[in-house]
């Protein structure tokens, strides 16, 4: 193998591709003027190029090498002129091209960028008007609640606390709990009675203010507020706590005297909630499950869930009705949101049985179970 | 920019001349014009006698046509294509494409560029080529040891042999031909 390295790798040349003659490489060969490689290598390329050996034969033949001298030097000089200047018009027109493209680029970029800060700045202010009826309602509602806090608050404050520590209280106690309960639940629904309590003054702007909005406002968006707004009650009403609990003693003490200011208070939310609810003016056991009802309704929105189940299921038990309705199917509801998707599914199909106002929603909410 | 052109391969050029650097092209064609004129020639004093301010201008704007449209693989090749196709057939336009034992020969061509300084791939090649040579008629042997291992000249090979540079030329051509295919086809025997 090694010995016939030399003649390996010369056999390699048959197939090595080189260069046509160039233009004072022809002339030489003809007149012989070329060194032994030089002279091999043009005559391998010969053998291969028909081009430049038609060329070869051309010159050898003609032997009018003016001509042919002439011709070249032409043809090149037109070559060199029509590239050229065709070049130089080509790079200035793909450099103002280039240009034009980032100029334009530049005004997409700041069309977009004026775009985007518009949007924001629509979204940002309908964000803020959106946001701005809270600290207003807030505004408008902690007055009352700081006025509240001299005569009703001790009502008010009572209900968690007979609640919490008292969870199955006496009948008697729930009726008297319970008109306490309203408070929290009426000033976090639709701030109805908020106004109403302080001062009759404000109440005629307020109420019609509170009850068009109750009505616009959707009840999920409201429900967060009101989640919100009854926690932060509910803080504001433990703080109290300790600095009434004298005034609870006295509750405790003058339970007969708590149903004297509870009617006040129950007829004044009447007056505005008519329109909400069409309630006839109703007795007093249809009261006493309003009241159950917004309580528990307060508890699942504060999310005691086991609570406010333990409130539906006496009112859904105990009362008949519209209540009873609304009391099975918000019970539904806390068993869907504590995940016992059985009982809640026997709930809703009870609302659909009861055929009241709710059936339809009841019916959808099992549809989409 | 000129200059660093000049010293660019043909495929290169043929590369840059297809993405619209049109001084590619020139150098391209400014390389391969002497030969176009000295092929031209004598059609020039053929019978209808063509002015070459227009032949030529045509020439290289059939040549810049096809540039951009044709796979190009010698530009030699096609260059004498398309000047052949202008004098023989002007109204024609007949692509270029190179024939098979063109592309026989094209291909080892490559790969022995390929292999380059790489000293397994071209002993691996020449031992190919070897036993394809060993393969071949003796004559045709004879020649292309003679004229490519033991470098003689034309002039040697047509004194000793008594025939004509063209003929020496064709045969040679032919046996270069023959070692090609017979490489080529070695995997199938």
């Amino acid at each position: 193998m090694f010995s016939s390295k030399p003649n390996n790798e010369k056999i390699l040349k048959v197939f090595s591709g080189i260069r046509c003659l160039s233009k004072d490489q022809l002339p030489r060969y003809m007149e012989g003027r070329l060194t032994d490689v030089e002279k091999h290598l043009v005559e391998q390329h010969l053998t291969d190029c028909d081009l430049c050996f038609g060329a070869l034969q051309a010159l050898e033949q003609e032997a009018g090498n003016e001509q042919y001298q002439d011709l070249t030097g032409k043809l090149q000089r037109y070559i060199q002129d029509s590239i050229q200047p065709v070049s130089h018009v080509h790079k200035v027109a793909r450099y103002t091209k280039k240009e034009k493209t980032k100029e334009s680029l530049l005004v997409y970029f700041w069309l977009v960028a004026f775009l985007v800060i518009g949007v924001a700045s629509v979204y940002v202010l309908r964000g803020h008007l959106r946001n701005q009826p809270p600290p207003r309602m807030l505004a408008s509602s902690q007055p009352p609640a700081a006025d509240s806090a001299t005569a009703p608050a001790g009502e008010v404050a009572s209900q968690p606390i007979v609640t919490a520590e008292q969870p199955a209280p006496a009948p008697g106690h729930q009726t008297t709990t319970t008109p306490a309960s309203v408070k929290p639940a009426a000033t976090t629904t639709a701030n109805t009675p908020a106004p109403a309590k302080p001062t009759p003054l404000p109440a005629p702007a307020a109420t019609a203010d509170s009850i068009a909005r109750a009505k616009a406002a959707a009840l999920k968006a409201q429900q967060k507020k009101q989640a919100a707004d009854s926690l932060r009650k509910a803080q504001a009403l433990q703080k109290q706590q300790d600095s009434l609990k004298k005034e609870k003693e006295k509750e405790k003490d003058n339970d007969d005297k708590k149903p004297e200011p509870a009617p006040a208070p129950k007829q004044e939310p009447k007056e505005p909630a008519p329109p909400k609810k069409e309630n006839p003016q109703p007795g007093e056991p249809i009261n006493s499950d309003e009241y159950l009802y917004r309580a528990a309704m307060v508890y699942q929105q504060q999310g005691n869930l086991s609570e406010a189940i333990d409130r539906y299921k006496r009112i859904a038990s105990n009362s008949s009705g519209k209540y009873a309705e609304m009391a099975t199917y918000q019970l539904a509801i806390c068993y869907r949101s504590k995940g016992q998707m059985a009982r809640a599914r026997r709930m809703f199909r009870e609302v659909i049985r009861m055929d009241g106002s709710l059936k339809n929603n009841a019916q959808q909410a099992l549809d989409s179970m | 920019m000129h200059q660093q052109l000049t010293n660019l391969s043909d495929k290169e050029l043929i590369s840059r001349a297809r993405k619209q650097d049109r001084e590619a092209e020139g150098v391209l064609m400014d390389r391969y014009s002497h030969l176009l004129v000295a092929i031209t020639l004598p059609y020039l004093d053929k019978a209808p006698k063509p002015d070459p301010n227009i032949v030529f201008p045509t020439l290289l704007q059939r040549l810049s046509a096809s540039l951009k449209t044709q796979t190009i693989y010698k530009a030699n090749e096609w260059i004498l294509h398309i000047q052949k196709t202008y004098f023989n057939s002007p109204d024609k336009n007949i692509p270029f494409y190179p024939s098979r034992d063109g592309r026989d020969l094209l291909h080892i061509e490559n790969k022995v560029e390929k292999a380059g300084t790489n000293i397994i791939d071209r002993q691996d090649l020449a031992v190919r080529l070897e036993q394809a040579l060993g393969r071949m008629n003796a004559d045709d042997r004879d020649l292309i040891t003679q004229f490519y291992i033991d470098n003689k000249s034309f002039a040697d090979l047509t004194a000793a042999k008594g025939l004509t540079r063209e003929k020496l030329r064709n045969q040679l051509k032919a046996a270069k031909g023959k070692l090609a295919k017979l490489y080529m086809n070695q995997g199938y025997v």
